[in-house]
């Protein structure tokens, strides 16, 4: 490869002048791993992959897939992994205006000098992020522009397991579980590399791994009303799946970021997978199986890590904690593990009833932050349907039960516009937010009610790739703002707050995640007309969005609105994620069964 | 009973700094850094009690973010008996290069706390002449200086002293002491200087006598001590 080119060290001074939060841009974390020029002998034999998460320092810093795999590369000799995420809109223009291209923290190399540039997609609104961050490395945004060996492009994450909206721009694509695969792909890159093959030879060898997928070797036909006729060749890509979590102990010295994050602690993975099967939820399928972390190993480590790190909050991930079936004995061992109040100790995606309140009683000690509640749906019978078992009264039950122990800040997620959805079910919605207030009139006494504060947050139901709604359609924007509507006039409004996602911004997000190749088109002259951070509401540029996918000949209905039929092929059937579509149709069918 | 609470606990003050790409941090991110550091070294800070404990330390008042430091304070109280040199050393070995602690002092008697205390703040940086024939500018811009220092504008108010070292070609070196943060002052006048923007502060000036200020460093802090300026280890 080309000499590495690096950012002049005297530059970043004028570069970070009046650039908002500079403290993202400049490196010089505790724990971090990359291999320096000034320590390695012969720096330029190494391959260097780019970890590229494309957002803001802040959320990428909070990724836990990111300190993983930045680990397991940075363990490895020959091979070196360095940081890029997206800069800010002022450090953008500042880049630009400079020409300065885009480059990594640790050792400030620009991106296109990487062997390998590895994007983590974790939604399809940072779709366009990702081609302005090549861009900016002054590097082709089309895989068949790049005609250079180097740098090889491919992305991974949840929000590829449908690759095809961004298969113009990525060599490849890795699907599923990254810890033992991204060695054996950089293996392959120094091969590669070093006896000097052609790039066909090396996404070849790349392909026959599994968990890749190399969109040049697969060809989509197309009806003429835009189904896809026939994929070749037909042979499925399977996820990539790592049998034994333990086999890779937990990060115990990750990067320590030196400016505030959004999740600012040391996080633990306890389990990958979700044994619950709710019917909308992507995640749960995608990440099967259920492996869980062995109890003793993680309290050790978990320990470990907090001294290393000097943090004192400390996260238990997964896509469901309550399910982990030692949590009880896991909390005990690490609220023991330091004095009394000294701790904070965090859950997300808890499942909440009379029991596990027992658990967050043990971890809050003292500060009561909120609690959050995703009934998902107002009525039982909606509940039923998408296979979210909880029952109201447990519900119920279980917020008095946080009233009495002095919880006043709860926060609720709902979803509208889900199949076989009626009025009723809205109706019922409201319903659930006065029984809550009821509930907390007759335990909260006068001025703790005063301070009652309830978050709802409405979005609307978005069907996605490999879940059992994946076919179903997205409600019309008009209905679910009536519905958002009815909602809004009729809960009560006292002591509530609503929150709600533009319906046409999310019929675009739909648009993406059941998107064709096709749509990789939109997503580039989207992008060209200066879309950058689609998730922040200030940014997105829904009118852009909508006149691009006409200009293209698209029709957003044809990829949201529509019913998919159950016998036609789906951009995303070209991949295995482990579960079968008959498994899919057959959970479909049952939720009609509810009705 | 005095005895052994002097055994359980020792208050440290500190000095250190922060340069290179370290100046970029904020004042609340250096705080959480050196918190977290402390943890790491295994040294235990002392909580406050109540409702919601916090840790008890304490820094000096805020360096503008961009403006390199070389004198930090913080005072700390620790749990057991630590021997301030060994405080030093150990938590040294937990920080990067770019943030160090340059002295440590065990706190014996009643001390003020530090954002209350700073009373002057001395700043250096360099000036430059942009067109380097023009040393009647700079005489110019001293000129401006003295009389603005002598006229009362906003900003007479913040400047204490001004002292300036003749360097090499077309820059010298200004030493700049400006009212700081101490409760005193704050009372007396709440014009006071903030320290929010130091660019913006000059940049009147700067325009004016087209001239350039660069590595711009807090030197140093004094707080007053029986109507005399000290620093704050110098009280200690």
């Amino acid at each position: 490869m080309d000499k590495i080119k690096r950012l002049d060290s005297n530059l970043l001074g004028r570069l970070l002048k009046d650039i908002e939060k500079p403290g993202r841009y400049i490196n010089n974390e505790i724990g971090t791993k990359s291999k320096s020029p000034g320590t390695i002998k012969d720096f330029q034999s190494l391959i260097l992959m780019a970890l590229v998460f494309p957002d803001i320092y802040e959320v990428g810093m909070s990724n836990l897939g990111l300190q993983i795999l930045y680990d397991i590369i940075n363990k490895q000799e020959c091979f070196s992994a360095e940081r890029v995420f997206s800069p800010w809109i002022d450090f953008e223009e500042k880049l630009r205006r400079e020409k300065v291209k885009i480059f990594s923290l640790e050792n400030r190399i620009f991106l296109n000098s990487f062997d390998l540039i590895g994007f983590t997609v974790q939604h399809e609104f940072l779709y366009t992020n990702i081609l302005n961050i090549l861009d900016m490395g002054g590097i082709s945004i089309r895989t068949g522009d790049r005609k250079n060996k180097f740098p090889l492009v491919c992305a991974g994450g949840p929000a590829i397991v449908n690759p095809q909206p961004l298969s113009r721009f990525m060599d490849f694509f890795v699907i599923g579980d990254g810890e033992e695969v991204v060695i054996s792909i950089l293996q392959r890159v120094k091969k590669y590399r070093d006896n000097n093959k052609d790039k066909n030879w090396f996404l070849q060898e790349i392909s026959k791994l599994d968990g890749i997928y190399v969109p040049g070797f697969y060809k989509f036909y197309y009806y003429p009303d835009g189904r896809i006729k026939s994929i070749e060749p037909g042979k499925k890509v399977k996820k990539a799946v790592v049998k034994n979590l333990n086999e890779f102990e937990i990060v115990e010295d990750p990067i320590i970021p030196n400016i505030k994050v959004v999740h600012d602690r040391f996080a633990v993975e306890i389990m990958r997978g979700c044994s619950r099967g709710c019917r909308f939820c992507q995640a749960g399928i995608i990440y099967r199986p259920v492996r869980k972390r062995e109890v003793n190993s993680l309290v050790r480590q978990s320990i470990a890590g907090l001294k290393k790190t000097g943090y004192d909050e400390i996260s238990f991930l997964s896509l469901s904690s309550s399910d982990y079936s030692e949590i009880g004995h896991l909390l005990d061992k690490i609220t023991d593990s330091s004095k009394h109040g000294r701790l904070s100790v965090s859950m997300p995606s808890m499942r909440l009833d009379s029991l596990n309140l027992k658990l967050f009683e043990l971890i809050q000690s003292g500060r009561k932050t909120g609690l959050t509640f995703a009934p998902e749906a107002g009525s039982q019978r909606m509940r039923n349907i998408i296979n979210k078992n909880i029952e109201e009264k447990e519900m119920l039950d279980c917020i008095k039960m946080a009233f009495s122990s002095g919880w006043e800040k709860i926060k609720l997620y709902f979803m509208i516009g889900l199949p076989y959805e009626n009025d009723k079910d809205i109706y019922e919605i409201t319903l659930l937010v006065e029984k809550i207030i009821a509930a907390a009139r007759e335990k909260l006494s006068g001025k703790k009610l005063a301070r009652l504060k309830i978050n709802i947050s409405i979005n609307a139901f978005c069907p996605k790739p490999f879940t059992p709604f994946q076919w179903a359609a997205y409600d019309n924007p008009e209905n679910l703002d009536s519905k958002f509507d009815y909602i809004l006039k009729n809960v009560p409004k006292r002591y509530v707050n609503i929150n709600w996602t533009d319906s046409r911004k999310s019929r675009i997000e739909c648009a993406l995640a059941r998107g064709n190749d096709r749509v990789g088109e939109v997503i580039e002259s989207v992008w060209k007309n200066g879309a950058r951070f689609d998730n922040w509401t200030d940014f997105f540029k829904l009118s852009v969005w909508e006149e691009e996918f006409k200009k293209a000949g698209l029709d957003i209905d044809f990829f949201t609105t529509r019913n998919l039929s159950k016998d036609e092929i789906l951009p995303w059937d070209i991949i295995d994620i482990g579960i079968s579509k008959e498994f899919l149709l057959k959970e479909y069918d049952r939720a009609k069964e509810c009705l | 009973m005095t005895e052994l609470k002097n055994v359980c606990e020792t208050r440290i003050r500190f000095k250190f700094y922060k340069k290179d790409e370290f100046k970029y941090l904020s004042h609340l991110d250096i705080s959480r850094i050196m918190t977290r550091a402390i943890r790491r070294a295994e040294l235990e800070i002392k909580y406050s009690l109540g409702y919601n404990p916090k840790p008890k330390i304490g820094f000096s008042p805020p360096t503008p973010l961009g403006v390199e430091s070389m004198a930090e304070y913080a005072d700390v109280l620790l749990e057991g008996n630590i021997d301030e040199s060994a405080f030093k050393k150990k938590l040294n070995l937990e920080l990067k290069p770019q943030m160090q602690i340059s002295e440590a002092r065990e706190i014996s008697g009643k001390i003020d706390n530090l954002m209350n205390a700073a009373a002057v703040v001395l700043y250096g940086f360099e000036l430059n002449i942009c067109s380097s024939d023009n040393k009647d500018l700079l005489k110019r811009f001293y000129a401006g200086l003295k009389e603005d220092l002598t006229t009362g504008s906003d900003f007479c108010h913040s400047i204490f002293d001004l002292k300036i070292m003749p360097v090499e070609g077309s820059s010298d070196i200004l030493l700049l002491k400006l009212f700081g943060y101490a409760k005193i002052f704050k009372e007396e006048n709440n014009e006071i200087f903030k320290f929010n923007n130091f660019y913006g502060f000059f940049k009147n000036w700067l325009k004016e006598y087209c001239v350039n200020i660069k590595d711009v460093k807090k030197e140093e802090l004094f707080v007053l001590s029986g109507g005399i300026l000290k620093t704050p280890m110098e009280i200690v």
